[in-house]
């Protein structure tokens, strides 16, 4: 599929490195019942995040104009988050206060609001040729 | 001297207006004439244009690089001079298609006989 981008595939990368850190963090706070380290390292892996898909997500709008940028960001960030948080549960590496239905449940939360933002995406897809905005084909 | 400067000014934003939107036009005409590498491109446009069409190579990368995408162009490999394969871009049949509609239908208009006698090309 061409819409799956060097640039995307470089924000999967970290998203990974950087939700299997937090994860980690955030079991090991959780388990020494610590505040500041779940606080902590909730905070940097939203703002490492944030800055991994604004730097790439710009990278990505100049090499090719492809609709709806955020939606294909969105929803990498979303397996990629819940994907390893199931399987670190799954696998034993989370916290003994940690419980399965809690992940599954952000999952299910996030993914509603995934659901609406692929609904968005494809009213979307309406302005776009071969999944490049119309607008920002000819110059 | 003072209308010349304010003529001048005039000139040039008019002309940067429109000339948004020609360097697509000028990229499909010089690959209409021949199969072309990103530097024949890009010295097409200037030397046809009289230099009046600014093509910076970043921007005639993208444009190349969608119209790839979109499939209205496409590029063979062929061996430079020196270094890497050059990337000879040339129209796919589609994109031949659509230059020759665009111009059917926005360039010939300007040459019927009473176009060109307002714009005094007689």
């Amino acid at each position: 599929m061409k819409t799956i981008t060097k640039h995307l595939l470089s924000f999967a990368l970290i998203a990974i490195i950087a939700t299997i850190a937090f994860r980690y963090f955030l079991s090991y706070g959780i388990e020494n019942q610590s505040t500041i380290i779940v606080t902590t390292s909730a905070i940097i892996y939203g703002i490492s995040m944030f800055l991994a898909g604004w730097v790439f997500g710009k990278k990505d709008g100049e090499y090719l104009p492809i609709f709806d940028l955020g939606f294909r960001f969105h929803l990498t960030t979303y397996l990629t988050h819940n994907g390893i948080s199931l399987l670190w549960i799954l696998l034993g590496f989370g916290s003994k206060y940690e419980k399965l239905e809690w992940t599954v449940m952000v999952a299910v939360y996030w993914g509603f609001f995934l659901f609406l933002h692929f609904i968005y995406y494809l009213w979307a897809r309406k302005n776009s040729i071969d999944n490049l905005d119309k607008e920002d084909l000819f110059e | 001297m003072k209308n010349d400067k304010k003529l001048n000014e005039l000139l040039t934003s008019w002309e940067n207006t429109y000339k948004k939107g020609q360097l697509t036009l000028w990229i499909f005409m010089s690959l209409q004439e021949s199969k072309k590498y990103v530097d024949e491109i890009k010295n097409f446009i200037e030397k046809k244009s009289n230099g009046t069409i600014n093509c910076e190579e970043q921007s005639l990368y993208r444009a190349l690089r969608k119209y790839e995408h979109i499939n209205v162009l496409t590029h063979e490999l062929k061996e430079g001079n020196k270094g890497p394969d050059r990337k000879y871009y040339y129209l796919t049949k589609l994109g031949e298609e659509l230059f020759n509609q665009f111009v059917n239908r926005n360039i010939k208009l300007f040459y019927s006989n009473e176009i060109k006698q307002i714009l005094k090309l007689n």
